[in-house]
């Protein structure tokens, strides 16, 4: 029994490690860009 | 004393303050540069307008009123040994400790008559300016966000490396919140090249400095780009030497808030080298310190970037001037 959960244990924190490493990002911008800064009159 | 007349000298001849020498001496500046390292402070000083000095007592504040400290962490003496001695300073440090301790030279400056510029670099210090520089879009600055992608020379990659194991500072809804460097994965975009990466929290002194600036808004977190690897081997040391110059960098500031009772992103982001964009709003900074001895208005205490002591609009000129393009982001709903 101890073993079993040991094992299971372990499987749990090796596909934890994975998801946190291999997990994407967000979702890129679909539209919009950088353009140079503009200043408001002062 | 006309402005001209006056030098300045760089303390710290790497990466960083290799730069601030060269612009600063382009300007016209005669600029005096002290380094321990003989064969790097005459390299230097082969820079027309850049003469190498080996002894730090021989700067006479009265004809030499400002110091750049450029050197790698733990300024904080140096700053301190450089106020008593009646220099206004222009510190670069990005150490959590070393700007802690910086932060509380103000009533020694003011002692001294002099100004202590902290954090003049790219983060913190190009984040202050944008951040001053963005806020004029609103009528209600709620959230400031900064995030940095890169490293500048050596001891820079070797702070970013220790930041991303540290605790990462946040304010939160009127408290510092205390979270685990590494954790918190945002997808941020950085001007091109650089475009797309995950950040990170990491143990970053923006947030102290820009809640220093802008007491009133309620929430500023500061992030840093990493990989798998970087993640992995944040808590080793630094598995592999880091580059001599660093690559291209990139620093990017958002800002939320209200404007006419509407909801309002502004976000703005610079890419270059990261020594380069450290290395201009250092000069930037000097310069403008110089300028206001010249004018008689010398600045007294101390200084953030993007508070009201210095003009932010004109040093985010002389930045981009320096060869830093501003970028903002436009087009996209928020």
């Amino acid at each position: 029994m101890l073993r079993r959960a040991f094992g299971a244990l372990i499987v749990a924190v090796i596909v934890a490690g994975g998801l946190r490493l291999r997990g994407t990002g967000g979702v890129p911008p679909q539209r919009g860009g950088w353009r140079e800064l503009t200043r408001p009159p002062s | 004393m006309t402005d001209e007349a006056l030098s300045v000298a760089v303390i710290g001849a790497g990466v960083v303050g290799g730069r601030v020498a060269r612009q600063l001496a382009n300007d016209g500046r005669n600029v005096l540069v002290f380094d321990r390292r003989s064969n790097v402070r005459r390299s230097l000083a082969a820079h027309p307008g850049v003469t190498e000095i080996v002894d730090l007592s021989d700067l006479d504040p009265l004809t030499t009123p400002v110091v750049v400290v450029a050197t790698t962490a733990d300024q904080a003496d140096l700053v301190a040994a450089f106020i008593d001695h009646g220099h206004h300073v222009v510190s670069t440090s990005d150490d959590v400790d070393d700007v802690r301790r910086l932060r509380h030279f103000g009533p020694r400056a003011e002692t001294r008559c002099v100004s202590v510029v902290i954090g003049a670099a790219a983060c913190p210090g190009l984040t202050g300016l944008l951040a001053r520089e963005l806020s004029l879009r609103v009528d209600v600055l709620d959230e400031i966000h900064v995030a940095f992608h890169g490293t500048g020379g050596p001891e820079c990659a070797r702070q970013h490396h220790r930041a991303l194991a540290g605790s990462a500072l946040g304010w939160h809804d009127g408290e510092w919140l205390n979270r685990q460097g590494g954790s918190g994965r945002d997808l941020l975009w950085f001007p091109e090249p650089i475009g797309g990466k995950d950040c990170y929290r990491a143990a970053l002194v923006d947030p102290i400095l820009l809640h220093d600036v802008f007491p009133e808004v309620s929430r500023i977190s500061a992030r840093m780009s990493a990989n798998r690897r970087d993640r992995l081997t944040a808590r080793l040391p630094m598995l592999s030497p880091p580059h001599p110059e660093g690559g291209l960098g990139a620093v990017r500031v958002e800002i939320r808030g209200s404007k006419r009772g509407e909801r309002v992103n502004e976000v703005a982001g610079v890419t270059e080298r990261t020594g380069m964009i450290a290395a201009a709003v250092a000069a930037a900074t000097a310069e403008a310190i110089l300028r206001r001895i010249a004018e008689g208005t010398a600045p007294v205490g101390r200084i953030l970037l993007g508070d009201d002591v210095l003009e932010n609009a004109s040093l985010v000129d002389d930045v981009i001037r320096r060869g830093i393009p501003v970028f903002e982001y436009v087009g996209a709903e928020s």
